[in-house]
């Protein structure tokens, strides 16, 4: 599984290069997610449920994730 | 009355003999008689705090015994986490997580609990529904509804804040209830629940705003609510990637926007001359997100808060939703 490493950086920016990321890949992808920032575990998952993805917290700072819509 | 005036009115001890402190006694009697008539209290059950905050130690604190327990929600006001933390070596305490809609189930109550009641989260407007809560002491967290909603029967203490009815700010009002068991938490001489005085022209300028706002609320109140769902409407139809908070309260909206800086939104909005609060943790002092979205599961980030006022205008509204679209497009690119 591929990591994205968003340590260090602060909302929204974890959240939108995740966006970036899965956008050019297909359904079914998963990717690690590391970021130690406060907003991220919330908006995770609320990012997605607006948007259709699934969001699994692995640690304090690692999400899986998985892209289950376009 | 005109403000010079109260201030020239005001400024002698009402406690004292003489002509212009029984003036002053007077102001001040009818203040607490106004409020006494809008906040449905015994005017003898009222005090008034130079610092609103201070009430939520007061109205808490004073009502705990050796064997209570104090139970609250996590939406509630940070204050009150704040006494709780204070208290919390000698009294257990008991947080509720609330549903997805902002409500807490305190069904967890035993008859010796002390509760932190909510009537209204002031981020989300979320509206407390349920019924009766059965236990030793109720506090009642009025600040962010006012004279919108009534107090539970059986309410101890209650805490309101005169910017509700916009009023000046640095005012609190602090009831408590003649059938409560309250003792003054603080270092005390006698038994009032603050030390005083507090400001004269701030208590009969904030009784003058709570008698226009309940004048204009009756005017108004349906214009709050048509401009309520016209700005919902409008931000889940033309701006993708939002979040709103469910419909409470009419005069607030939360509203988050996925990919979105709230500290440069909210920058962009007040230069255009839109003032909006933020629960987005690049905005707070303490970069924390707000605690209450987190809660109830709503984005965290993007996030602003709406206050209508009863001035607050469909012409204000129009431009203000047309503005927020195009900053959004403009930040989201």
């Amino acid at each position: 599984m591929e990591t994205l490493d968003c340590l260090g950086k602060r909302c929204p920016l974890p959240v939108i290069e995740l966006a970036r990321k899965i956008s050019r890949e297909d359904i079914g992808y998963k990717i690690n997610l590391l970021s130690d920032d406060p907003a991220s575990a919330p908006d995770l998952v609320a990012w997605a449920r607006m948007t259709g993805n699934s969001v699994l917290r692995l640690s304090q700072n690692s999400f899986e994730i998985t892209k289950l819509a376009n | 009355m005109a403000l010079p005036h109260v201030f020239e009115a005001s400024w002698p001890d009402p406690t004292k003999l003489g002509a212009d402190s029984k003036s002053a006694a007077i102001l001040l009697n009818e203040a607490k008689e106004t409020f006494a008539g809008h906040l449905k209290v015994r005017s003898d059950e009222i005090s008034f705090l130079g610092e609103p905050s201070l009430g939520f130690h007061l109205g808490i604190s004073g009502l705990i015994s050796p064997d209570s327990r104090l139970v609250f929600s996590n939406i509630d006001r940070m204050e009150v986490f704040a006494v709780a933390d204070f208290l919390s070596p000698k009294i257990p305490n008991h947080q509720i997580q609330v549903s997805q809609t902002g409500q807490a189930d305190f069904q967890v109550l035993s008859p010796t609990d002390v509760a932190v009641l909510q009537l209204c989260n002031r981020e989300t407007g979320t509206i407390w529904r349920q019924q009766t809560l059965n236990c030793e002491a109720i506090f009642v967290d009025a600040t962010a509804s006012g004279v919108r909603l009534p107090l539970p029967e059986n309410w101890s203490t209650a805490l309101w804040d005169s910017t509700s009815w916009a009023g000046p700010s640095g005012l609190g009002i602090l009831a408590i209830s003649k059938k409560a068991k309250w003792e003054n938490p603080l270092p005390h001489l006698d038994n009032r629940a603050n030390p005083g005085p507090t400001s004269l022209p701030l208590i009969v300028s904030s009784a003058l705003a709570i008698d226009s706002w309940v004048a204009d609320e009756k005017n108004l109140a349906d214009k709050i609510g048509a401009l309520n769902l016209e700005i919902r409407k409008f931000i889940s139809e033309n701006i993708p990637d939002s979040d709103l908070a469910p419909h409470g309260a009419d005069h607030l909206i939360s509203a988050s926007f996925l990919y979105i800086n709230a500290e440069q939104l909210v920058t962009v909005l007040a230069d255009k001359g839109f003032a909006v609060d933020s629960g987005s943790a690049c905005n707070a002092t303490n970069m924390q997100p707000s605690h209450v979205l987190a809660a109830l599961g709503l984005l965290t980030q993007g996030n602003i808060r709406l206050t209508i006022h009863h001035a607050t205008t469909f012409e204000d509204v129009k431009t203000f939703l047309e503005t927020l679209k195009a900053t959004i497009e403009e930040l989201r690119k």
